[in-house]
């Protein structure tokens, strides 16, 4: 088993890789800090966005990397803070800061009020129900064109500078981390992961499931309304299909699954590698870029269902449960 | 009769024309082995899964001390002491077995959560492998990671669904002699097995249900003797 492969290959210990994960996290926040000082505006505009997958990816996983329940709609937490954002700052006069906030927290009261009704039951159920909200979502807001201007969309006050957008989407990014490193080393945490490994017997050890589930769902939905809310800002104009893309909810669960689920680097190193890797496909394959992306999906899945951490786990350069 | 940890009272359970349970009802000692044996079908694992709440019975009552069970949910009847064990074993796969043990940590500090995990995997010899994944075990270490689980929270009543099911003579052997063990901290334990030596060696008082009733009880020596219990398991 592993123990014969990790007699051959040195393999990263606890303290090692703490140490490891502590001093690349803090090179890595030092030069994202200092990067709006010398780097150009698109490496920003890469950043910004690279920022907003880092949010939803680790707070995609909060629900359904630790819990194993898929959410398949995410995007309308992020589409319903963008379009919280922007009714209030067009035709309320908020300040930027609270509309932002002000997205997170309906947000969090929307998947407050799914999991109520949704997660009571164990199963696909779920899954189902949010492939639905997204859509559901994106409908309401094209028909209910009086208040949200429809298929017309919502058109913002233009950002010139790029610096407050990549400070913001940080500090979005940073607490998305924040919050899943909370939950992964919490009692909390441990109880999301029984559920996924076995819910029946979570359950029979005295973990309140549906009290975790949707405590979870709620965690995960704050930061997306808020990247939503903050996307909307620094793109400037939003409207229906692009805000509430099927594709937004796909990439943060692909980034999350490709790094490794129900850990905190994962989803974190997911988004870092595939969105680079997505950047590079669509700026050299314009036309076959989806068809290469897809095609790596289907790999991951085949070879891979654990994620890169996972994997490394297996082959014993890790040890397991170190990274998390 | 001693003083009865757990009362059941005419449970009906009915799953579409068929009555799983029709009318049971038993009680069970505080500080006993119980067995609970019947043939295929006589509602043994089903009674296991009303008393943890899994399933809510259609009449009847559970009552533990002097609590009603019935129609409370899973993690609830846990808190209140009632461990299980089930037929086909349900380790969590992909953590480690610590966090297994962990994961069934509810309360006290996590340092003293960690000591009694490792408390309880020395107690079942897995201490070795407590960094391993619970999936990647044999399956009587699961068996036994499972159990040490259980007792995690220190719940007074254990059910126990087929302990002996695919169990090797050796670990049945250490198996038994942790279950003799609990009885002799004061715990209070059902045993659902097929295994007649099993019954007869380990338990106190043997119930035997049939066609989801209590058909009868007593002593293990007696039962064993019944002709009654000879024709609910072949017919006559």
């Amino acid at each position: 088993m592993a123990q014969a492969s990790s007699d051959a290959v040195p393999r990263l210990e606890r303290r090692d890789a703490r140490a490891f994960m502590a001093a690349g996290g803090a090179f890595a926040t030092l030069f994202l800090l200092a990067l709006p000082t010398f780097g150009t505006a698109y490496t920003q505009n890469v950043l910004i966005q690279m920022f907003t997958f880092v949010a939803l990816a680790s707070s995609w996983n909060i629900i359904s990397g630790f819990t194993g329940y898929m959410s398949f709609g995410h995007v309308a937490f992020f589409g319903l803070g963008a379009y919280t954002y922007a009714l209030l700052v067009t035709r309320a006069a908020v300040a930027w800061p609270l509309a932002v906030l002000a997205g997170g927290v309906l947000a969090t009261a929307l998947a407050a009020a799914i999991g109520l009704t949704c997660l009571r039951l164990r199963g696909h159920y779920f899954a189902i129900a949010t492939l639905g909200l997204g859509e559901a979502l994106r409908i309401a807001v094209l028909g209910w064109d009086d208040v949200t201007g429809g298929g017309n969309g919502i058109l913002l006050t233009p950002v010139k500078e790029l610096v407050s957008s990549y400070y913001g989407m940080a500090l979005v990014a940073a607490l998305a981390i924040g919050l899943s490193w909370a939950v992964a080393r919490s009692r909390f945490g441990l109880s999301l992961l029984a559920i996924r490994e076995g819910e029946i017997a979570a359950g029979m050890l005295g973990i309140n499931t549906t009290a975790c589930k949707l405590w979870a769902f709620m965690l995960s939905a704050v930061v997306p309304g808020m990247a939503g809310a903050l996307h909307g800002r620094f793109i400037g104009f939003i409207e229906p299909a692009s805000i509430f893309a099927v594709l937004i909810t796909v990439q943060m669960a692909v980034f999350a699954l490709f790094g490794g689920r129900g850990t905190v680097s994962g989803p974190i190193l997911g988004t870092c590698l595939l969105f680079l890797f997505q950047e590079q496909v669509w700026a050299r394959f314009p036309y076959l870029h989806l068809f290469i992306f897809g095609l790596v999906l289907v790999l991951i899945v085949l070879l891979m269902p654990k994620g890169l951490l996972g994997l490394l786990e297996d082959r014993g350069w890790i040890a397991k449960g170190v990274v998390r | 009769m001693t003083e009865s940890l757990l009362t059941v009272t005419d449970l009906v359970k009915r799953f579409g024309g068929v009555s799983a349970l029709d009318g049971c009802s038993l009680k069970v000692a505080r500080g006993n082995i119980t067995g609970l044996i019947g043939p295929n079908g006589s509602g043994k694992t089903t009674l296991f899964n009303l008393i943890c709440g899994l399933d809510t019975p259609d009449a009847g009552q559970i009552v533990f001390r002097g609590e009603r069970l019935d129609r409370r949910p899973p993690h609830a009847i846990a808190r209140l002491g009632v461990g299980r064990t089930f037929q086909l074993i349900q380790v969590f796969p992909e953590l480690t077995a610590l966090d297994n043990m962990m994961a069934a940590a509810r309360d006290g500090s996590w340092g003293q959560s960690r000591a009694r995990a490792l408390e309880l995997l020395a107690f079942v010899n897995l201490t070795q492998l407590r960094g391993e994944r619970a999936g990647n075990l044999s399956f009587g270490q699961q068996k036994l990671l499972e159990f040490a689980r259980m007792l995690m929270s220190d719940p007074g009543l254990l059910l126990l669904d087929e302990p002996a099911a695919g169990v090797n003579r050796v670990l049945l052997e250490r198996l038994l002699d942790h279950i003799q063990a609990l009885r002799e901290q004061g715990k209070t334990i059902v045993i659902v097995e097929h295994d007649m030596n099993v019954v007869m060696n380990l338990c106190d008082w043997v119930c035997v249900m049939d066609q989801g009733r209590l058909l009868l009880e007593g002593p293990p020596e007696v039962v064993r003797e019944d002709p009654r219990v000879i024709e609910a398991y072949f017919g006559r």
